[in-house]
């Protein structure tokens, strides 16, 4: 029954993209410094939400773990490109209420792309900076960081659902704004693209950070799930200047909450071929 | 602190510029007791002529530039003479551009100390931040100076800042100097290269970059520099409103009609069609990538509540031309 009732294409939200729309024209400005344009973020979401829903048929988690206030949305990066990324945004922007916008921080040769750079930009994505981390914070905004880093995408399929070691950009910034880290796991991303190979040296020769071979380049359509975890704060003894390894041991509780939660998703998650979407 | 209430002689340097225009214009108006002397190397005959206001057209390169100030007993320097990479300016090759900006700075500045001038306050501009892809939002004025690093054509632009920062720590216990970095300045009577930009017709615009920009408009600006004189202590500082808005809506706001192209094209084009289109190619990154700056630090003095004129309205104002 399940999965006839999943064969019916869903094309909007619950309570329509008019609810979603209201509530981000209430928190986002109409001219945002970092270029984010909500009439295109607008756009883009009515385009990805068809896909979110219906070819990688997401189920979210943990919604209830979410509040009103801003969060350093902290997920495992998976799939070779960042389309987990575009649907945890999509959850948060369509599926959680209220509405938001997810920052998402990106790296330096991302936003240098011509078209993909202001695409992204349009679409609320950020230079992973502290300084515009912070100010994201400061105005009560929500971001969303892959602390794996490239490292996180750029795995072989060997490698596949292996948490790599976080950076701590992301942790001190936690301590120096006071803003929790929200723990995202992300189930079905690997499946994207299952063989593949990256060859570094040739990467790093041709000054990208990385290069993935594929059998191939459109994403498979991998059922998705998204795991929200209860928020994370860092301990109230370390500061934004703790001590690297003092930093390093809240990383690695954080870094086992999340490798807990990727093998329980693991165990859950719906098969390729004649799966459902709830 | 500069009282303009005491203030008998202002020197004006670039006094044919748009912006010391009108920085003389309200000057003259507020404090018609105070005689201000403009110089320029441009003639400035078309000017009006005022009794308080005497104008003189020379290099400030030039040996007698030293009589001016010991005939008049300066109170006070607004430099506002860096030259700016406009089309007029062309004629000017990057050493002639590092010969006046660097070198006449480093003499306005000698001369002011030499002759006791209270407070002096130099022009430099945002560029000095240079458009790259990894700046952050919002750049404070402690942040590296790396516009320079990418095209050497923008050298004069850092180094003119360098010197006069330099000096300004070196002598801060003798002079009260300040370096202001403000935003695009734009508006009627301003003629600098993004103002010719955004006023161009059919002028390339990137489909592939959409920055975000910050714009002041030229009477605002002139404002802030009066104000700065009497109540901002010495050091550098930022000019920009919080406001923000992309290339592309600045462009759609004034009305002229773009050639919507890739950025890769528009070097090859800027060169192509330098004659009708005047923007050096290496200013190119800055419709590129976003150069944002924080003035907080100004905010500081002179509070958040400064310009009148609203990004909107500046951008429009300059359909009007």
């Amino acid at each position: 029954m399940k999965y006839l009732k999943s064969l019916s294409f869903q094309t909007a939200p619950e309570g329509g993209f008019q609810r979603v729309f209201d509530e981000l024209s209430q928190v986002y400005a109409k001219e945002d410094p970092w270029g984010l344009n909500l009439a295109h973020a607008e756009r883009t979401l009515r385009t990805v939400y068809p896909l979110y829903k219906n070819y990688f048929k997401v189920r979210l988690f943990g919604q209830e773990h979410v509040e009103d206030r801003p969060y350093i949305v902290t997920g495992n990066h998976t799939g070779q490109i960042a389309i987990d990324g575009m649907l945890i945004s999509t959850a948060f922007a369509a599926e959680i209420k209220p509405a938001r916008i997810l920052r998402a921080m990106v790296e330096r040769f991302f936003v240098s792309l011509p078209f993909v750079g202001a695409w992204a930009a349009e679409g609320g994505a950020v230079l992973g900076d502290r300084q515009n981390c912070l100010h994201l914070l400061k105005q009560k905004q929500s971001v969303l960081v892959f602390p794996e880093g490239v490292k996180g995408i750029a795995k072989n399929t060997s490698d596949h659902y292996k948490l790599q070691p976080f950076t701590r950009g992301f942790f001190r910034i936690s301590l120096a704004s006071g803003v929790p880290i929200l723990p995202v796991v992300v189930i079905g991303a690997e499946e994207f693209f299952p063989f593949v190979y990256h060859p570094m040296k040739l990467a790093k020769m041709m000054g990208l950070p990385a290069l993935p071979l594929s059998l191939n380049y459109l994403p498979l359509p991998s059922p998705v799930d998204i795991h929200i975890l209860p928020a994370f704060i860092p301990p109230q003894e370390l500061t934004p200047e703790s001590p690297d390894k003092q930093i390093d041991e809240s990383i690695e509780i954080l870094e086992k909450m999340m490798e807990e939660q990727i093998a329980k998703g693991l165990e859950m998650r719906r098969p390729f071929l004649l799966n459902h979407r709830s | 602190m500069l009282n303009y209430a005491k203030t008998q002689n202002l020197l004006i340097i670039g006094a044919a510029g748009g912006l010391a225009q009108i920085t003389i214009g309200l000057l003259s108006k507020h404090y018609p007791h105070i005689h201000l002397v403009g110089v320029d190397s441009r003639s400035m005959d078309h000017l009006p002529k005022k009794p308080e206001v005497t104008f003189i057209q020379m290099s400030y390169t030039r040996g007698n530039f030293e009589k001016i100030f010991r005939d008049y007993s300066f109170d006070a320097v607004f430099h506002l003479g860096r030259l700016s990479h406009t089309k007029e300016n062309d004629k000017y090759t990057l050493t002639q551009r590092l010969d006046l900006n660097v070198m006449g700075t480093s003499r306005i500045l000698d001369l002011s100390l030499k002759f006791k001038v209270q407070k002096i306050i130099t022009l430099s501009t945002y560029h000095v931040y240079g458009a790259l892809a990894d700046n952050p939002v919002f750049i404070n004025e402690d942040a590296p100076l790396r516009a320079s690093i990418k095209y050497p054509e923008l050298r004069d632009v850092t180094e003119m800042d360098q010197v006069a920062t330099s000096w300004m720590w070196k002598h801060q216990g003798e002079i009260e100097t300040l370096v202001m970095r403000p935003c695009n300045i734009i508006g009627p009577q301003i003629n600098n290269s993004i103002t010719r930009y955004l006023r161009s017709r059919y002028a390339p615009v990137p489909i592939d970059y959409n920055p975000m920009f910050q714009f002041i408009h030229e009477f605002d600006m002139a404002r802030v520099l009066i104000q700065s004189m009497e109540s901002v202590p010495t050091g550098i500082y930022n000019i920009a409103p919080s406001e923000s808005i992309s290339l592309r809506k600045a462009r759609e706001l004034i009305g002229a009609p773009a050639l919507p192209m890739p950025i890769s094209l528009l070097s090859p084009a800027a060169k192509l069609f330098k004659y009708v289109w005047a923007y050096p190619d290496y200013l190119l990154d800055y419709v590129r990538f976003s150069c944002l700056i924080s003035s907080s630090s100004l905010g500081k003095y002179l509070g958040n509540d400064l310009y009148r004129f609203k990004t909107r309205e500046a951008l429009e104002l300059l359909k009007l031309k």
